[in-house]
């Protein structure tokens, strides 16, 4: 019986696998994440991803909606996602328990973060708010294989004290001497000490050589326009600097064609690009 | 491609022992001037003097308005299987521009990942093409979309007391072998083939420049007052999304039964004319006015698959022209991007 119901799912790029969450953590007011791993032993052995994939995740009965992946892809026993309550099924998610099964299709997208063409360059990431989450799986993986890399910073802008993510990881991080940390809020409360304003800001301290330095750039879209022209000034080259876009996705298999820009299928194409890939590519950023 | 000819007066023989044999699917008049592509029954049903018909016959059948694609169970475990079906049916009576329209379909359906709910209902549809008389806003020849070179099982042309047949798959030559009494086409067959398609092309009356316009369109894009001219009137209805025999955009969305045990994942048309389609959770719209999404349309049907498959999605049947309410013509609007940066 087992084997069929798997002969049959690989007919169908629609049927989703079942998973189980099998914690959850409140990390902001708005923001939890889930850890989640296939019921199927072998599925979950056999899930691999790269960082800056992303998967489809259904809540039966409720809906289907794309999430990227945070965890370090290395991580066999499960993997994370960090979801803001923002619409039908990231709200159904937040509501649900530890324990609770939902489906998985994934992972998605022939974009994704370069790490291997990254490895013996200096990497710097910047993100917005939530674009926080895909980059955790690049960081952790990075931080893994560190010696592979040169000089690692990290740029953050989150909208206020409580909104930033990851806080743990980040006091980590500012402990180490091989990473360096900018967190940058919009709007401070009482006890901020940080950096104040739009991570923009941040970028012209930035001193890596453009010819050695990969980027990868992540958050909402209005971000992108500004953080691009930030780092032109800085001659970082277009060929090595990695966005990570957002549309929305009904499939996440490049049928829907709601997440398409021109000739490019964020969910087939992307979901990461490099600038030179849609620099020219007219409404892409 | 197999070339034969059958005489007209084992025509009838033919269908009637196709629609016998098959579930068969042809033209039926609905009204003075509209056809639609139902099952036949009977040969008088059949009607295959049409000019219009509103649902593409193929995209009707391969591609359903709502199609279930996963059925679960939710209960103590959850268990998952999809919903695929299909089932062998002809398809008579399909003209060029629609089969090139399904041709597109196939080709996006199994780029990069397989669509099994479609491409297995394809698989068993015979397609049998027919030409039926363009209407005054088919500028179907200038989308190269005018004549069908592949995807139907066989091809029917009338030419006086006679059918010129196009055989293009095994499956076609068999059901020829089994039901038609045919003979090779000589060469005054071929002949007498030539004249008539330049006869045909002659009743397309509708031309649109569409020669440049891969490279004209850059420049347009940025050019709000043009757009804002042409999508003027738009009501992002979504008629024109509705119509079309290569728009594929869809939802999925969970169903739940009413037992709440039972659910399916179904995908429904979308469109992407109506504002809700480039919206993302969190409230940002990608497409927030009709300008963007008409353009999008545009940049759609006429560029991206260019740069895709080689060939536009646009077939040119004019179906979207007949039926915006806001009289909103893409013929004419490739012929403005043509005007407008001529010199």
């Amino acid at each position: 019986m087992v084997l069929k119901a798997k002969e049959e799912n690989k007919n169908s790029i629609y049927v989703p696998d079942i998973a189980r969450i099998s914690r959850i953590e409140k990390v902001s007011p708005t923001e939890k994440l889930f850890n989640v791993a296939f019921e199927d032993e072998e599925k979950q052995n056999n899930f691999k991803f790269l960082p800056g994939q992303f998967i489809e995740l259904t809540v039966f009965g409720l809906g289907e909606a794309p999430f990227c992946l945070a965890s370090n892809p290395n991580n066999k026993e499960f993997f994370e996602l960090c979801v803001r309550n923002a619409g039908n099924v990231s709200g159904a998610l937040h509501r649900m328990e530890e324990g609770s099964r939902i489906g998985i299709r994934g992972p998605f997208g022939r974009g994704y973060f370069p790490f291997e063409k990254m490895r013996n360059h200096n990497v710097l990431l910047i993100a917005g708010g939530l674009g926080m989450v895909p980059l955790m799986s690049l960081i952790k993986y990075i931080m893994q294989y560190r010696e592979d890399y040169k000089e690692l910073m990290i740029i953050y802008g989150a909208v206020n004290p409580s909104s930033i993510l990851f806080r743990n990881d980040i006091g980590y991080w500012s402990n180490r001497d091989d990473i360096s940390t900018c967190v940058s809020v919009d709007n401070p409360d009482d006890k901020w000490t940080g950096e104040i304003g739009v991570c923009t800001k941040l970028i012209p301290r930035v001193n890596f050589p453009p010819e050695d330095t990969y980027v990868v750039v992540c958050g909402p879209p209005v971000m992108y326009k500004y953080v691009i022209m930030e780092l032109e000034k800085k001659n970082f080259k277009p060929e090595n600097i990695y966005l990570s876009l957002e549309r929305r996705m009904e499939c996440g298999v490049g049928k829907c064609n709601h997440c398409h820009i021109g000739n490019k299928l964020v969910c087939v194409d992307g979901p990461v690009f490099s600038l030179w890939e849609i620099m020219n590519l007219k409404e892409a950023i | 491609m197999l070339y034969k000819v059958m005489d007209k007066n084992s025509y009838q023989d033919f269908i009637k022992a196709l629609i016998s044999n098959y579930e068969f699917i042809g033209p039926v008049r609905k009204d003075k001037s509209v056809n639609d592509f139902v099952p036949i029954k009977d040969i008088s049903e059949l009607d295959t003097n049409y000019m219009k018909t509103t649902i593409p016959p193929a995209k009707k059948l391969l591609f359903y308005p709502a199609e279930k694609l996963v059925n679960y169970e939710v209960g103590k475990t959850i268990s998952v299987k999809p919903v695929v079906e299909s089932k062998e049916r002809i398809l008579f009576g399909v003209n060029a521009w629609d089969i090139n329209g399904m041709n597109f379909l196939d080709e996006f359906f199994t780029t990069d990942f397989i669509d099994e709910n479609y491409i297995s209902k394809r698989k068993n549809l015979i397609v049998i093409g027919m030409d039926s008389q363009p209407t005054e806003t088919n500028f179907s020849p200038s989308m190269g979309a005018d004549y069908a070179k592949s995807g139907f099982d066989m091809y029917l042309t009338e030419l006086g007391d006679k059918y010129f047949l196009r055989i293009g798959t095994a499956r076609g030559n068999e059901i020829i072998q089994r039901y038609a009494k045919v003979r090779d086409a000589s060469a005054e067959d071929f002949k007498e083939y030539d004249k008539y398609l330049d006869d045909y092309r002659m009743k397309f009356k509708l031309d649109v420049d569409i020669k440049n316009f891969y490279d004209n369109f850059e420049l347009i894009y940025n050019n709000e007052e043009f757009w804002k001219k042409v999508a003027k009137d738009c009501y992002s209805c979504g008629s024109c999304n509705l119509v079309c025999p290569t728009c594929f955009c869809f939802n999925v969305k969970d169903d739940m039964e009413l037992n709440l045990k039972e659910g399916n994942k179904i995908r429904e048309w979308d469109s992407c004319m109506i504002p809700e389609y480039g919206l993302v959770a969190g409230g940002h719209n990608f497409r927030p006015n009709k300008e963007n999404r008409l353009k999008q349309r545009y940049r759609c049907k006429l560029k991206t698959f260019v740069e895709k498959f080689g060939r536009y999605s646009c077939v040119g049947c004019g179906r979207c022209i007949e039926t915006c309410l806001a009289r909103i013509n893409i013929a004419e609007d490739i012929n403005s991007v043509k005007k407008e940066v001529s010199v």
